[in-house]
């Protein structure tokens, strides 16, 4: 039990977030383009008797058409919010709440045996949701530092690891037990014959196989004893990697060679991952820390009297997962020349500046796109910072917000004379 | 709650610490959740077999029979045709027109979604959908196609009307 209980980094839900955000999208808003076929009264609908009670199904099937459009919209919004890591909690509760809605109204289009496991899934990770401790707009609004080494209860974890296995036992046990049928019979070949319209893909050694009824018993053999296996590979730490990489390769091939829901091939790697130990994640992250230190980092000069400044580089190491940035408050730097020749007063005073290892310096909107460049968390900026006519916008923002930050966050600002007023009164002289 | 507040709770006469509390609660859900767990992916084809009778499936989670991915596959194929029927011609109608969403990374009519509308008792409401869908057409045939051996006669179809849409 003590697995269970013990407290370690949250790492790896938080890096599970957007993997589970993207496979509830992937699979649930491509039948919110087809609402009225699907959702609307117009549509045609199958409901699932054996997972909902009949009163859910009823109070379901009664929302008025608007009530559909707007839990629609909202799902929506909360997917996207949940994968950014934006109010986590509430989002992933919207988001879980809006999947049994779609469901429960019709389960032709999205209602398959893996869209059940995606919901046994939402709802832990639902139930406790660490998953905004990292890699999190909610860790980005918090300037919370700490969050990717935050300890959480693991038994989170523990269960998504049970049931991973659970499930490819079950599924292997199945297939020679309960009427499966692939130590009597031969279904990969029969699979290798369905019909243009069927299941199976058109894959390339797919007509080869067809002709090759002992080889296609012998796959389905292999398959069974592989299910076994890859999921036990998991939790020794020697055969872990290798686990993965079987695991995840399975899944690919399982969707190149079947139209099956891709919930498989998002979801599945992603919780194969789950058995890589916190620790491990955040020791990889140290090593590249070590490496950047090693290398030389680049030093970022800021106003640390000012509280706006100092709040937005708070943000900022957030997204310096690898630390590439030394931050310095100017004021508290003696020697400015140290760091680079020409470095001025003047100048720290009306911009933040950076100076890269190589010596390279740029100040205000400038640094800003270099470090879009050089931090892994800003590269989705780099394409718009670096549009034409950017520069020439986000130089004048810069320097309108520059010029005014004193004014926000007033309480924030280091007062350097006498003790009252000093933090606004200061702003205008200062800038 | 403070972590002030936790230890006065924690030091009180009688009352059980509010970090125990705290595990004490984890351990019973940890308890229960792997139960149920264990107790659905059983439960339909194992343990309702070895008991004799039909025990509840938990509502509102889990798969009704267990995980059960690709485990029985038969050499014979079963799937449904809607034909458009004007006078005495009938068109096949390719499936996609008439489910149009188009799933991520697969194929949905390939799963055999269209087969869901063989069921008479969906007539209704599948033919007035129909309708709204090709409003020229003037009826429908609903047809349940088979492939009875795919190994032994891969062209052979069997093929009988299900129901029709005047």
């Amino acid at each position: 039990m003590r697995a269970f209980l013990k407290e370690r980094p949250s790492i790896g839900l938080s890096l599970f977030r957007p993997a589970l955000a993207w496979t509830v999208g992937a699979h649930v808003i491509p039948s919110l383009f087809q609402l009225s076929d699907n959702y609307l009264h117009s549509g045609f609908k199958l409901k699932n008797g054996s997972f909902f009670p009949l009163s859910i199904l009823g109070f379901v099937e009664a929302s008025p058409d608007w009530v559909v459009r707007l839990v629609a919209i909202l799902f929506i919004f909360s997917t996207v919010a949940f994968g950014l890591g934006y109010k986590t909690r509430l989002s992933c509760a919207l988001m879980t709440l809006g999947c049994y809605y779609f469901y429960a109204l019709n389960s032709l289009h999205i209602g398959t045996l893996s869209y059940d496991i995606l919901l046994v899934t939402l709802t832990l990770v639902c139930l406790f949701n660490y998953t905004g401790d990292a890699f999190s707009l909610d860790q980005f609004r918090r300037g919370d530092v700490a969050g990717f080494w935050r300890l959480r209860p693991f038994f989170v974890q523990r269960l998504l690891q049970v049931q991973l296995t659970g499930i490819f036992w079950g599924t292997a046990l199945a297939k020679f037990t309960v009427g499966g049928n692939w130590l009597t019979d031969n279904p990969y070949y029969a699979l290798m014959h369905y019909p243009q319209q069927g299941v199976v893909r058109d894959f390339p050694l797919r007509s080869f196989l067809a002709t090759q009824p002992d080889l296609c018993h012998s796959l389905g053999l292999c398959l069974i004893v592989f299910e076994f296996l890859v999921s036990l590979s998991w939790w020794f730490g020697r055969t872990r990697w290798l686990g993965i990489a079987l695991g995840t390769a399975f899944q690919i091939m399982l969707w190149l060679t079947l139209h099956v829901p891709t919930i498989f091939l998002f979801l599945f790697p992603a919780m194969m991952l789950f058995f890589v130990p916190p620790e491990e994640w955040l020791a990889w992250i140290e090593q590249r820390r070590s490496y950047q230190a090693s290398r030389g980092r680049a030093v970022l000069l800021y106003d640390g009297h000012c509280g706006f400044c100092k709040e937005s580089v708070k943000r900022l190491q957030v997204l310096d997962l690898f630390g590439y940035i030394d931050l310095r408050d100017y004021h508290t730097v003696a020697n400015l020349a140290a760091i680079h020749p020409s470095l001025s007063l003047a100048r720290l005073e009306s911009e933040m500046v950076l100076v890269e290892p190589d010596g390279r310096v740029s100040g205000g909107f400038d640094a800003f796109r270099r470090l879009c460049l050089r931090l892994a968390f800003l590269a989705p900026l780099a394409p718009f910072v670096h549009l034409p006519g950017a520069k020439a916008i986000g130089g004048r923002a810069y320097r309108w917000v520059a010029t005014h930050r004193y004014l926000f966050l007033p309480r924030a600002n280091h007062c350097a004379v006498g003790g009252s007023g000093g933090a606004a009164g200061s702003s205008s002289t200062k800038t | 709650m403070t972590k002030s507040a936790t230890s006065l709770i924690d030091s009180a006469p009688g009352k059980m610490p509010a970090t125990r509390l705290r595990q004490l609660s984890s351990v019973v859900f940890v308890v229960v959740w792997i139960a149920l767990f264990f107790y659905e992916t059983l439960r339909l084809n194992y343990l309702s077999p070895l008991l004799g009778r039909a025990l509840p499936k938990l509502p509102l989670l889990y798969p009704p029979a267990g995980w059960i991915m690709f485990y029985q596959i038969e050499p014979r194929y079963g799937y449904a045709e809607v034909y458009r029927i004007n006078g005495k011609s009938a068109e096949l109608i390719d499936p996609h027109d008439i489910f149009a969403t188009q799933a991520i990374g697969y194929d949905n009519i390939h799963r055999n979604m269209l087969v869901s509308v063989l069921d008479a008792r969906r007539g209704e409401v599948f033919c007035a959908y129909l309708k709204r869908k090709f409003p020229d057409a003037g009826g429908f045939a609903i047809v349940h196609a088979e492939y009875p051996d795919l190994i032994a006669s891969p062209d052979r179809v069997l093929r009988r009307v299900s129901y029709r849409c005047e």
